[in-house]
């Protein structure tokens, strides 16, 4: 089972604190999360699938958002984290 | 004695939602707390078939677009069912190396403007997106329909952007014929449909594109703003890229009125219900983008007499100020109220028709949007 960690300003749409999920990708692991908590449709990813511009994912501390993304391969033990980027003004 | 009741200001700003309350006299203002707090907020508007409903137009940098509802006179609110671009459709088949950008599925990005239906249609809005997408709901927002017609009009692939991307950002509806409706897009131009949405033409005779190598093309005029005389719908300002602007026959022909004015860039204009013929534009910089006079100036267009009026004198409010497309509203009281909300967080309110100004004591976020509820 993967442990998914998620950013506190996600509570507003989801889960709080930590999820464990089976999942073999980043984009199965969102379409769980996505099942079990709708209100994130659209949320992490937009309508062609892809991160949203401000939303990071982290593999075992390892950020993959800008390589592949919600294609990125998971064994299924991984701790991943996400959280939305330091940006704006 | 005081007639009681209250008027609601509605603010969409970088930073979120604001209902600013004020007494009929529009004398007080109480400053209600931000929603949304941390979005950029284009557009909220109340709904005036069902009292107390209002619509924002939330784009949030992090988790991208929302159309939220409030049914308190925005003291709660939540997210309704956001339309999203119809991808499956467009992907992959027509792909025109030529136009990529036409045919490229491309995410629906910002939501510019939400216009609640004729009153007939009690449930009906429409909604306008980047990148130029119009859409329509027949359920307060539940589920919604992309307007094909428009978003896949044939001189589509000619479209451009504005500074503000590929935006849907005017919507007006005839409100003495259920089939006929306007659209305004940036840099596009406007259009009109006679037949609930089936067709469009596009409605620029005499706008001009000082932007273009053509100056009088059929579209790619940057079309800020457009607004609707209340007691003749088939009268229209404009307020263009290349100037301010009126059409007395359904925009069949544009008449640029701004001339008189000099510089008469800007982004904003409204016309006010209980007094027809006139609309109010502020007239910015077209490079700075902001008051080039250094003060606030409302100006005055009184179709009736043809004449430009001059509301504010210098030393009102001295500033450099900008003021968004959807920065200038009107109420519907007598007199009426006219507001303008600036890019640097100010709310200027005249209770009288312009005559004398004053500015709600509260250092708002920047004001993308402006629109005021009808007093209750």
């Amino acid at each position: 089972m993967l442990k998914v960690r998620l950013d506190s300003w996600l509570s507003e749409f989801g889960p709080r604190g930590q999820e464990r999920v089976e999942a073999r990708s980043i984009e199965q692991l969102i379409e769980a999360l996505e099942r079990k908590y709708p209100r994130l449709r659209f949320k992490l990813r937009d309508e062609t699938g892809n991160l949203r511009r401000f939303v990071r994912v982290f593999v075992d501390g390892e950020d993959v958002s800008g390589r592949a993304g919600v294609a990125t391969p998971l064994t299924g033990s991984e701790t991943i984290d996400i959280l939305h980027s330091i940006a704006g003004g | 004695m005081t007639k009681k009741g209250v008027v609601r200001v509605l603010l969409g700003t970088r930073k979120g939602t604001y209902v600013v309350t004020g007494d009929l006299a529009r004398r007080r203002w109480k400053v209600g707390p931000p929603a949304h707090v941390g979005s950029d907020v284009y557009h909220v508007v109340a709904d005036p078939r069902r009292p107390g409903d209002l619509y924002a137009a939330v784009n949030d940098n992090f988790w991208g677009p929302m159309v939220q509802r409030s049914d308190d006179w925005g003291r709660t609110w939540r997210e309704v069912a956001t339309p999203l671009t119809p991808l499956k459709k467009q992907r992959n088949p027509t792909f025109d190396a030529d136009h990529p950008t036409a045919s490229v599925p491309r995410p629906l990005n910002n939501l510019w403007h939400i216009e609640p239906g004729r009153a007939e249609e009690s449930e009906t809005l429409y909604l306008g997106a980047d990148p130029h997408y119009l859409f329509r709901t027949p359920d307060r927002g539940a589920t919604w329909e992309p307007v094909e017609a428009i978003n896949h009009h044939p001189d589509r692939k000619n479209w451009a952007p504005g500074a503000g991307g590929h935006c849907l950002h005017t919507i007006l509806l005839d409100p003495r014929d259920a089939n006929r409706l306007y659209v305004g897009l940036s840099a596009v131009g406007t259009f009109r449909s006679d037949d609930g949405g089936r067709s469009w033409t596009p409605k620029n005779r005499g706008v001009r594109t000082p932007f273009l190598p053509e100056k009088y093309p059929e579209t790619g005029q940057c079309v800020h703003h457009v607004a609707m005389d209340s007691a003749d719908p088939d009268t229209f300002y404009r307020q263009d890229h290349g100037g301010m602007y009126v059409s007395h026959d359904r925009m069949d022909h544009w008449t640029r009125i701004g001339r008189p004015l000099g510089d008469d860039f800007g982004f904003g204009v409204a016309s006010p219900t209980s007094a027809p013929g006139l609309a109010y534009f502020v007239r910015l910089d077209g490079r700075a983008r902001v008051t080039g006079e250094g003060y606030l100036q409302v100006w005055e267009w009184n179709g009736r007499r043809r004449r430009w009026r001059g509301l504010l004198r210098p030393n009102d409010f001295p500033g450099h100020f900008g003021v968004q497309r959807e920065g200038i509203a009107t109420d519907t009281l007598t007199p009426h109220g006219v507001y303008v909300g600036t890019t640097t967080g100010q709310l200027f309110v005249s209770a009288n028709g312009g005559t004398t100004w004053s500015q709600v004591p509260f250092q708002f976020p920047g004001i993308h949007s402006v629109s005021v509820a009808a007093p209750t």
